[in-house]
């Protein structure tokens, strides 16, 4: 039978692979055919998502995206061991809700290094001559908060902005390469995040009011994983510069 | 932590004057106590405690004084 998403052999990183949307895209991409490179900080996650994984030739890698400055070495590390890569989801990311007087360079900073400085990195290093092949896709997980803003949102909403203009810049940069970079834009999905903001919303009023306008209610990881398969593939040769809403009907309502 | 020094920290977090802060203030009382003030005396048990309490500890401070008492 004809599969339009066909991702056999492909070699694929995702960082932030050990839960969430990382862990479902890597099932996602290994039933597809895919070798999956994880990365992430909590081992005995990736050993349990590891043993979820279809076919094999996976891999996994603890590491800690905060230290930026070693990441173009932890990339070689990967690319000596498992080859030239065909994609890039950048998954990690951290949530923060902070009001204005309590948002410190060094807490704006610590946002920053993980959603958006590490996936600027990550690109700067595989994109080096022999550490890809030829159609590489990238997919970073934004979210609608780059679009949309919200008190105590600052340094999250600002770090996936900066996903998205990136992926618009680095788009045309690379297409001569024939690399395809884009993000993927998620309203709320069932996942640790969600349950951690739900815990600070501090007044949980907020998020019934934000659930009442993303009236296909909670999204799951495969609704996001489905997406990122596809824009890996082949069949979405046409899709860069993008930033895909997958939304449940939030913003347009 | 003495508890002047908590009732400073607690009063910078909350953007109010320390003398609005007695022990047994009522903090439906505050005008202060917004969403905005939970979500920030979240932040500071966090930050100063390395405490993470949650939106359900949030509902269970009646007093200022319930807040001072987890302040350790
Ligand atoms: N859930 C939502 O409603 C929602 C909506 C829009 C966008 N998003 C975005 O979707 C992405 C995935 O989040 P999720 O919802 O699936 O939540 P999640 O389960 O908490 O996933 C976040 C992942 O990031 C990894 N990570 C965090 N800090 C890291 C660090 N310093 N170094 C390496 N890895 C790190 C975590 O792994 P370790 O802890 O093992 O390191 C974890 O695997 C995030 O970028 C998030 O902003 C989520």
């Amino acid at each position: 039978m004809f599969n339009m998403v066909d991702l056999t052999d492909k070699k694929i990183l995702i960082t932030g692979a050990s839960s969430g949307m990382g862990a479902e895209t890597a099932r996602l991409c290994s039933k597809l055919g895919a070798k999956i490179v994880m990365a992430a900080r909590r081992e005995e996650k990736l050993i349990e998502v590891e043993k979820t994984l279809e076919g094999s030739g996976h891999k996994y890698y603890v590491f800690d995206l905060s230290n930026v400055e070693q990441i173009e070495h932890f990339i070689k590390q990967i690319v000596s061991e498992c080859g030239a890569l065909d994609g890039f989801v950048h998954s990690a990311g951290i949530g923060s809700t902070r009001p204005l007087k309590l948002l410190k360079p060094n807490v704006l900073k610590a946002v920053m290094d993980v959603n958006y400085f590490s996936f600027v990195e990550i690109i700067r290093s595989i994109t080096k001559r022999n550490c890809y092949n030829s159609g590489l896709s990238i997919v970073g997980i934004s979210s609608i908060a780059s679009q949309q803003g919200n008190q105590t949102k600052t340094a999250y909403s600002a770090s996936k902005a900066a996903m998205d203009a990136t992926v618009r810049c680095l788009a045309k940069e690379l297409h001569r390469n024939k690399i395809r970079v884009n993000t993927v834009n998620p309203a709320l999905i069932n996942t640790d995040i969600y349950q951690e903001f739900l815990d600070n919303s501090g007044d949980s009023e907020d998020a019934k009011i934000i659930m009442s306008r993303q009236y296909m209610g909670l999204g799951e990881p495969i609704d996001v994983s489905n997406m990122i398969a596809y824009l890996l593939s082949d069949a979405a040769k046409f899709i860069t510069g993008s930033n895909i809403v997958l939304d449940g009907g939030r913003l347009s309502s | 932590m003495t508890i002047e020094e908590k009732i400073e920290l607690l009063a910078e977090t909350m953007d109010i004057e320390e003398s609005e802060l007695q022990a047994d203030t009522a903090l439906a009382d505050l005008d202060c106590w917004d969403s905005m003030t939970k979500l920030s005396v979240i932040v500071m048990f966090d930050d100063e405690f390395g405490k993470k309490i949650t939106s359900t500890d949030i509902k269970e401070f009646v007093t200022v004084n319930d807040i001072l008492n987890k302040m350790e």
